[in-house]
C-alpha cells in the first residue's frame, strides 16, 4: 500500500494539479476499477477497454485544472468514460452480438449459484444499443439515480426513464424465454 | 429465478479491476506525452527545481533524494513564513475591525 | 462600514472552494525592487508557484498540529508570493513601486475590503480580494510603515479565517500593535 492511498482524494486532486505524479497515480488507482469497468460493459472487449480507460486518464491529466472537487472528478470520470466509449461504438458500429466466451469474461467476478443464467444475462446487455447500454451500466453498475444519469450522459431525464423501462423489459422477457428453455432441458 | 432481477443486473455488473500494470502503463503513456509536449512549449521551473534535474543526473538516484528533501523542506519553512506573515497583517485588519465593532466604554457610569 | 467590514470577513471565510482555470489569475505583478536589499536590515521573498506548493505540503507532517492548520489553510491556494523589507530609516524604499501595486488592484474584479490606518503606529494595511462569480480567486495585502512594507499576494481560493487562526500556531509572540497597547496600559 502507498502513502498516496491514504490521502483523501480531494488532496490527490491538489497535489496531481501542482504536478505531482505520485498524487496522479493515486487518482488512477482510486478510479482505475470504476473506469475500466464502465469502458469493459460498454465494449464487450478487454483490451479496448483498457486502451479507452487510458485515454480517459490522459484526457484527465490534461484537464485537471477543470476538476474542481472529488464529487467533480468521479462525475467527470464517469461521463468521459461512457461518452467516449458510445463515441466509439458507433465509428465501430459494434453492438451486435459478442462472442460468446468474451460475454462470459465480462460477467462479473463472482458466479453464483446460476452461472450459466448470469452469462446469459451478460450476453444480452451486449446487445443492446449504445445509449441504452450505457443507462443501464450507469444504473446498475454505478449506482446512479436517473438525475445523476440525465446530467452524465446530456440525456433528457425521460429518456434516461424510458430507455431503463424497455431495457429491463427487453431483458427480462429474454432471459424468461432462456430460463423456459432450461427448464424443457 | 429466485433472486430480484435488478439484483441479479447489479451482480452480473460489478465492477471489476483492469490487469496487472494499468497504473503503470497509464503513467507511461503520460510520460510519454509529456516529453513530447516538453519540445513545443517552454515551461518555466523554478531554479531548484530545474537544478534537482540536473543533481539527479549528475549525483544520481540517492543523492537526488537527498537535494529533494532539503527543497522540500525548505519549501515548507518557506511556506509556514509565508502563512505566519499573511496572519500577522491579517490580524492587524481584524483588530481594527473588533475595535470598531466594540461598544464605546461608558467612562461616567451614567449609562447615558 | 464597520458592519460591513466584518460581514465581509466573515463571509469570506466561509466562502466555498474554487477554482481559477489558470494560475496566473489574480496573481499580481511584484517589482523587482532592485537594490533594496543592500539597503534593507531584513528581507523576506518567498515565491511558491503551484509545483513548489505541492512541494512544501508534502513535507508538512500531519501529525503536528502548526502543520496540519497550515495544510488546511492551504486547500485551494495555487501560488504564494511574498516581498517583505525592513529598513533602519524612515522611508528607505520607494513608495511607488509599492504604489504600482496598488494600481494594479484597481483592475475589474479587485475589491478593496479593508482599509486600516493607524496614525499612532504610522501603519497602513490595505486588503484586497479577486473576487469573480461569486468566489474569491485571490488576496492581496499590502501593509507600509515608515521603516517596512510587506506586500502579500494569495492565488487561488482562500479561506481567511484559517489563515488568520494560523498566527497562533507557530509559537510567536503577539504583534508590535498590542504589545505596545499593554506597555501603555501598564505606564498608566
Amino acid at each position: 500500500m502507498k502513502a498516496s492511498d491514504t490521502w483523501p482524494a480531494d488532496e490527490l486532486l491538489i497535489r496531481a494539479r501542482a504536478g505531482e505524479a505520485s498524487a496522479f497515480a493515486g487518482l488512477v488507482r482510486r478510479y482505475q476499477r470504476t473506469v475500466y469497468s464502465i469502458a469493459l460493459r460498454m465494449l464487450n472487449d478487454r483490451h479496448r477497454a483498457e486502451d479507452l480507460a487510458q485515454e480517459v486518464f490522459l484526457q484527465l491529466y490534461r484537464a485537471l485544472d477543470d476538476v474542481e472537487s472529488d464529487t467533480h472528478l468521479a462525475f467527470w470520470l464517469r461521463k468521459v468514460a461512457v461518452n467516449r466509449a458510445i463515441d466509439r461504438m458507433r465509428q465501430e458500429s459494434r453492438h451486435d452480438n459478442e462472442p460468446l466466451t468474451e460475454a462470459a469474461a465480462i460477467s462479473g467476478e463472482v458466479l453464483e449459484d446460476d452461472p450459466l443464467l448470469r452469462r446469459r444475462m451478460a450476453e444480452l446487455l451486449a446487445q443492446l444499443p449504445p445509449a441504452a447500454r450505457a443507462v443501464v451500466v450507469l444504473r446498475y453498475q454505478e449506482d446512479l439515480d436517473p438525475v445523476d444519469i440525465a446530467g452524465t450522459l446530456d440525456m433528457p431525464i425521460n429518456t434516461v426513464k424510458s430507455h431503463l423501462k424497455r431495457s429491463l423489459t427487453l431483458l427480462r422477457a429474454r432471459m424468461q424465454g432462456t430460463a423456459i428453455v432450461e427448464d424443457i432441458r | 429465478m429466485s433472486k430480484d432481477f435488478e439484483q441479479q443486473l447489479r451482480d452480473v455488473l460489478r465492477p471489476v479491476e483492469p490487469e496487472e500494470g494499468f497504473e503503470q502503463r497509464v503513467m507511461a503513456r503520460i510520460a510519454g506525452e509529456r516529453s513530447r509536449a516538453r519540445s513545443k512549449v517552454t515551461r518555466w521551473v523554478s531554479v531548484a527545481l530545474a537544478a534537482s534535474a540536473a543533481f539527479a543526473a549528475i549525483l544520481g538516484t540517492h543523492e537526488w533524494q537527498v537535494r529533494r528533501e532539503e527543497q522540500g523542506l525548505e519549501a515548507r519553512k518557506q511556506l509556514i513564513e509565508a502563512l505566519r506573515l499573511t496572519g500577522e497583517k491579517l490580524d492587524v485588519a481584524y483588530q481594527a475591525v473588533n475595535r470598531e465593532s466594540s461598544p464605546p466604554t461608558d467612562v461616567d457610569g451614567s449609562g447615558a | 462600514m464597520n458592519a460591513f467590514i466584518k460581514h465581509s470577513l466573515i463571509l469570506l471565510g466561509a466562502l466555498s472552494l474554487c477554482t481559477s482555470a489558470t494560475a496566473a489569475e489574480g496573481q499580481l505583478k511584484l517589482p523587482e525592487f532592485g537594490g533594496l536589499a543592500d539597503k534593507a536590515s531584513e528581507v523576506v521573498t518567498i515565491t511558491l508557484d503551484p509545483a513548489l506548493l505541492g512541494l512544501a505540503a508534502r513535507f508538512l507532517d500531519p501529525a503536528k498540529p502548526e502543520d496540519a492548520a497550515v495544510r488546511e489553510a492551504i486547500v485551494g491556494i495555487k501560488g504564494i508570493y511574498v516581498r517583505s523589507y525592513k529598513f533602519d530609516e524612515d522611508f528607505a524604499y520607494p513608495r511607488a513601486d509599492v504604489d504600482s501595486v496598488r494600481k494594479q488592484l484597481t483592475a475589474p474584479g479587485w475589491q478593496r475590503l479593508v482599509e486600516v490606518r493607524s496614525r499612532k503606529q504610522q501603519q497602513n494595511v490595505d486588503i484586497y480580494i479577486l473576487v469573480e462569480q461569486e468566489r474569491a480567486n485571490g488576496l492581496a495585502i499590502i501593509a507600509s510603515q515608515p521603516r517596512e512594507f510587506t506586500i502579500v499576494n494569495i492565488v487561488g481560493s482562500i479561506d481567511m479565517r484559517k489563515l488568520h487562526e494560523l498566527e497562533g500556531q507557530f509559537g510567536i509572540p503577539k504583534l508590535e500593535l498590542e504589545q505596545k497597547n499593554e506597555k501603555n496600559e501598564q505606564k498608566k
